[in-house]
C-alpha cells in the first residue's frame, strides 16, 4: 500500500518537474535598463528582453504601408533605437512611457515583438 | 443620503463585531439566548449593509461627485447603465460589493430552518460574522469607501471606455457571487470541523451552495473571456494575466472540491482532502484582491492598483494556516476508510483527477509568483511569457478533459474489467476512429487530438443517457423524449454534472480551434483596396467620421467576400475619447458555427484628406462554441442546483 503511494508520488513529481522544466525553458523575459543593454554587448543577443522608458522626441517614424514603427527609447540618459513590425498603438506619441519586448541584435537595433503603453494617469486620477 | 450610507456601514461594522463575539460565545457555551441574538445580529448586519449599498448606488446614479469613489470612476456623460459598473471599477468598491453579497447570503442562511443541522449552524454563523467584520473593517477602517472630496468637483474622471461594455457590467458581480458563496461553504465546513460533525445531515444543503458558487464563478470567468475578446481588440480571450488567474484558480480548486464531496464511498463527508480543498479555495479567493494588475506589465487589466496594506495579507495567511492547523489536529480523529481505495474505480479516478486539478493550480501559481521569488533572491527582474502557461497548463487541462470520460467509465467501488471493456467499445473506440479519420483526411493533427480527448467523455455521456433512457422506456413504458427528460429530472446533480461536462467539452473545442488554427493578417488599406484573411476577402469601401461631445469616431465600412460572393458588411470603429485623450478600437465580429471573422480598425489619421486605415483581421475557428459551452455550464449548474421536492433535505443523492 505504502509502496503504491511512493511510486505514484515519484511519477507525479517527475511529471510536474518535466512540465516546469519544459515550459520555463524558453519563456523567461529579462528586465534590462537601456544602459545595461548597451553595455552588455553580445551577451544580450538572442535573449528575450523587456525594456521600459520614454519615446524620444522626434524619433518616431511610422510606415503605414509596411507596418513598421521606428522610434528610440530613452531611459537614464541612454537611448536605444527600436524597430517594431506591427500596428501603431493608439496613444503612441513622443514622451509616452512604453514597455518594449523583443531582442537586441548585432546591428545595434532592438527588434521589438511587442510595444505596450504605460499611462500612469490613464486609469486612475493623478494622486 | 450619502451620510446615511456611511453611518449605516459603520453601524454594520459594529454589529458584525458584536455578532462575531456573541455567536462564538453562544456556540461555545450552547447558550440559546446568545445564539438567537447572533442570528438576529447577522440580519441586522445585512440590513445595514444593504442600506449602505443603496446609498452608494444612489450616489452613483445621481452622480454625486462630492464622493471620491464617484468622481474617480463616473462622469456626467457616463450612461446610467454603466454607473453601476463604475462601483466595481474601484478596488474598494469591489470589496464593498463583495462583502455585501456575503452579508446577504449569511442572512439567507440565518433565516433558514435549522432543524437539520442545528449543531453546526451557530459556529457557521460565528465564522461568517468574523468574515463580515473583516470585510467591513476593510471598507470602513482600512479604506473609507465613503470618502469625500476636499472640494466638490464639477465632473468626474469617468469610466474607462473598455469597461463600458455589457460583459463588464455582469462579469464582476458573477465572480463576487461565486466568491461570496464559497465563503458560506467555507464557514459550514469549518463549523463542521470544529464540532466534529460527520456531514450526512448537512452536506445536502451545503453542496447546493457550493454548486451555486462554483457555477457563478465559472460563468463569471467565461463572461470575462467574452469581454476580453469583444472589447479589448487583441483577438484573444485569455492572456494568463494575473487577474485572470486570480479568477481561474479558485474555480479550479472549487471544481476539485465539488468532485471530492461527491465521492460517496465515504459515508463521512468530513474528510481531510475536501476540507483542505475548501480552505485553500477560500484562501485563494481572499487573496485575489492582492493579485494586482501590475499596471505596466499587464495592459489588459491595468485598471487599479492595490489599496490594501500588508497586514491584511498577514490576516489572510493566518486564517489559512490556522484553518489548516485545526484540520491537521482534527484529522486523526476522522473515521478511517474500511477498505483501501481501488485505483480502478470511480473513487480512485476522482482522487486522481483531484490531484491533477491541484497540480494545475500549482503550475499557475508558480507562473504568477516565480518572477517575484527570483527577484527576491537577487536574480534580477524577470517575467514569464504566456508560453509558460500554455505549455505547462495546456497539456494538464487536456488531460483533465479526457479524465471526464475515465471517471464516468469506471463504476463506484470497484470495476470489473469486462464491464469497462464493453464501455470503452462504445466510447473510446468511436472517439479513436474519428480521430484517425481526421488525421488521415488532413484536417489537422490538433483537431485529431481534440477529437480523441473530447470524443471519449462525450460518448461516455451519450452512452449514459442512451442507457438510462432505454431502461426507463423498458421499465416504465415512457416515450423517448419523456424518458430522456425524466432521467435528468430524477437525478439532477448527476445529469446536471453531465451537462456541465458537455459545456467543458465545447469550450475545449473552441480553445483548440482558435489556439492552433487561427489566421491573422494586418494591412493598411486605401479606399477600394482589399486584403485577404483565411478564406475571406475584405474590401475597404468607406470611412465615416462622426463627432459628438465625448467621442470622435471613425467608422470603416468593409465588404466581406467569400468564394467571390459578397456575404456581408462589417463596421469596425476607431473612437477617440476626448476625456481620455486616446483612441479605442471597437471591433466588428462576424460569427458562424465554423469560425469568427474578427476585424479591428487599429489606426487611421482622422484627417478627412487621408482615409487610409490599418486593419487587423483574424479568423478564429470554433470560437462561438466557447460561449455556447458557457451556456451549457450555466444550464447544467441550474439543473444540478434545482431543489428536489420529493427527497427530504439532507438525504443522500446519487452524485456524479
Amino acid at each position: 500500500m505504502k509502496k503504491r503511494y511512493i511510486i505514484g508520488g515519484v511519477i507525479l513529481v517527475a511529471a510536474v518537474g518535466y512540465l516546469l522544466y519544459m515550459a520555463l525553458g524558453s519563456s523567461t523575459i529579462y528586465y534590462v535598463t537601456v544602459s545595461e543593454l548597451l553595455d552588455g554587448g553580445s551577451n544580450t543577443y538572442d535573449t528575450n528582453i523587456r525594456i521600459a522608458g520614454k519615446v524620444a522626441d522626434g524619433s518616431i517614424t511610422w510606415n503605414a504601408e509596411e507596418l513598421e514603427l521606428g522610434f528610440a527609447v530613452v531611459e537614464g540618459g541612454a537611448s536605444l533605437p527600436v524597430i517594431y513590425e506591427g500596428t501603431r498603438p493608439g496613444s503612441f506619441k513622443a514622451g509616452a512611457d512604453v514597455v518594449v519586448e523583443g531582442q537586441y541584435h548585432p546591428d545595434r537595433i532592438f527588434r521589438a515583438t511587442s510595444v505596450l503603453l504605460k499611462c500612469p494617469s490613464k486609469y486612475l486620477p493623478e494622486e | 443620503m450619502v451620510d446615511i450610507g456611511h453611518i449605516a456601514l459603520i453601524l454594520a461594522f459594529i454589529a458584525a463585531v458584536y455578532t462575531a463575539i456573541a455567536s462564538t460565545w453562544g456556540a461555545r457555551s450552547g447558550s440559546h439566548a446568545f445564539a438567537t441574538s447572533a442570528r438576529n445580529g447577522v440580519l441586522v448586519v445585512a440590513a445595514l449593509y444593504t442600506l449602505a449599498l443603496a446609498a452608494m448606488l444612489y450616489a452613483f446614479i445621481t452622480k454625486d461627485f462630492s464622493l471620491k469613489i464617484v468622481s474617480d470612476h463616473a462622469s456626467k456623460d457616463l450612461p446610467a447603465l454603466y454607473t453601476v459598473s463604475a462601483l466595481y471599477a474601484d478596488k474598494a468598491g469591489s470589496v464593498f460589493f463583495w462583502g455585501w453579497l456575503i452579508s446577504l447570503f449569511a442572512a439567507v442562511l440565518a433565516l433558514q430552518k435549522h432543524g437539520t443541522y442545528k449543531r453546526i449552524t451557530p459556529y457557521a454563523i460565528s465564522i461568517m460574522a468574523v468574515i463580515l467584520a473583516f470585510f467591513l473593517a476593510m471598507v470602513t477602517l482600512v479604506v473609507n469607501t465613503f470618502e469625500k472630496n476636499p472640494i466638490h468637483p464639477m465632473d468626474g474622471f469617468g469610466l474607462n471606455p473598455l469597461l463600458q461594455n455589457f460583459g463588464m457590467l455582469i462579469h464582476p458581480p458573477l465572480l463576487y457571487i461565486g466568491f461570496a458563496g464559497f465563503a458560506i461553504v467555507f464557514a459550514f465546513f469549518m463549523a463542521a470541523l470544529i464540532t466534529r460533525s460527520s456531514g450526512i445531515e448537512w452536506i445536502g444543503g451545503i453542496r447546493r451552495w457550493a454548486l451555486f458558487a462554483w457555477c457563478m464563478l465559472g460563468i463569471g470567468n467565461v463572461v470575462g473571456m467574452w469581454w476580453s475578446y469583444n472589447e479589448l481588440g487583441w483577438g484573444g480571450y485569455w492572456a494568463w494575466d494575473p487577474v485572470e488567474n486570480a479568477g481561474l484558480m479558485p474555480w479550479l480548486l472549487g471544481t476539485a472540491f465539488l468532485h471530492s464531496i461527491a465521492m460517496r464511498s465515504k459515508k463521512n463527508y468530513l474528510h481531510t482532502w475536501s476540507l483542505a480543498l475548501i480552505i485553500v479555495t477560500f484562501a485563494f479567493i481572499l487573496l485575489s484582491p492582492f493579485i494586482t494588475h501590475g499596471g505596466i506589465e499587464s495592459p489588459l487589466h491595468g485598471f487599479y492598483a492595490s489599496t490594501y496594506p500588508p497586514y491584511i495579507l498577514a490576516a489572510i495567511l493566518i486564517t489559512l494556516i490556522g484553518s489548516l492547523g485545526l484540520l491537521y489536529i482534527r484529522h486523526k480523529g476522522f473515521e478511517k476508510e474500511e477498505k483501501p481505495l481501488s485505483l480502478v474505480s470511480r473513487e480512485g479516478a476522482f482522487l486522481l483527477a483531484n490531484i491533477i486539478f491541484v497540480v494545475l493550480v500549482f503550475l499557475i501559481i508558480v507562473g504568477v509568483v516565480l518572477p517575484r521569488i527570483v527577484e527576491g533572491l537577487g536574480g534580477g527582474r524577470i517575467a514569464l511569457e504566456r508560453n509558460y502557461f500554455d505549455w505547462s497548463c495546456g497539456p494538464v487541462m487536456l488531460l483533465l478533459v479526457f479524465f471526464m470520460g475515465v471517471c464516468s467509465t469506471l463504476g463506484w467501488r470497484k470495476s470489473s474489467w469486462s464491464s469497462i471493456r464493453w464501455n470503452l467499445l462504445y466510447t473510446l473506440l468511436p472517439a479513436l476512429i474519428i480521430a484517425v479519420a481526421i488525421l488521415i483526411s488532413g484536417i489537422g493533427n490538433w483537431y485529431a487530438l481534440a477529437a480523441l480527448i473530447c470524443g471519449f467523455p462525450l460518448f461516455t455521456i451519450l452512452l449514459e443517457w442512451f442507457r438510462g433512457t432505454k431502461s426507463r422506456r423498458r421499465t416504465r413504458g415512457e416515450n423517448h423524449i419523456r424518458a430522456f427528460f425524466a432521467l435528468i429530472w430524477n437525478n439532477k446533480p448527476r445529469y446536471g454534472g453531465f451537462i456541465v461536462h458537455m459545456g467543458i467539452i465545447l469550450i475545449t473545442l473552441g480553445v483548440v480551434g482558435s489556439s492552433f488554427y487561427g489566421v491573422e493578417n494586418t494591412a493598411t488599406l486605401d479606399i477600394g483596396e482589399s486584403m485577404i484573411v483565411g478564406k475571406y476577402q475584405l474590401t475597404y469601401d468607406e470611412l465615416t467620421l462622426k463627432e459628438d461631445n465625448s467621442i470622435l469616431s471613425a467608422v470603416a465600412s468593409i465588404s466581406v467576400d467569400r468564394d467571390s460572393k459578397l456575404i456581408g458588411t462589417m463596421r469596425p470603429e476607431y473612437n477617440y475619447w476626448f476625456a481620455w485623450r486616446e483612441p479605442f478600437s471597437e471591433v466588428a465580429v462576424r460569427t458562424t458555427p465554423a469560425d469568427d471573422l474578427f476585424v479591428s480598425l487599429v489606426w487611421t489619421s482622422y484627417d478627412p484628406g487621408d482615409e487610409s486605415a490599418t486593419f487587423r483581421a483574424l479568423v478564429n475557428p470554433l470560437i462561438v462554441w466557447m460561449w455556447i459551452g458557457g451556456g451549457f455550464m450555466l444550464l447544467g449548474g441550474l439543473v444540478a442546483f434545482w431543489p428536489d421536492r420529493r427527497r427530504p433535505p439532507g438525504s443522500e443523492v446519487d452524485v456524479k
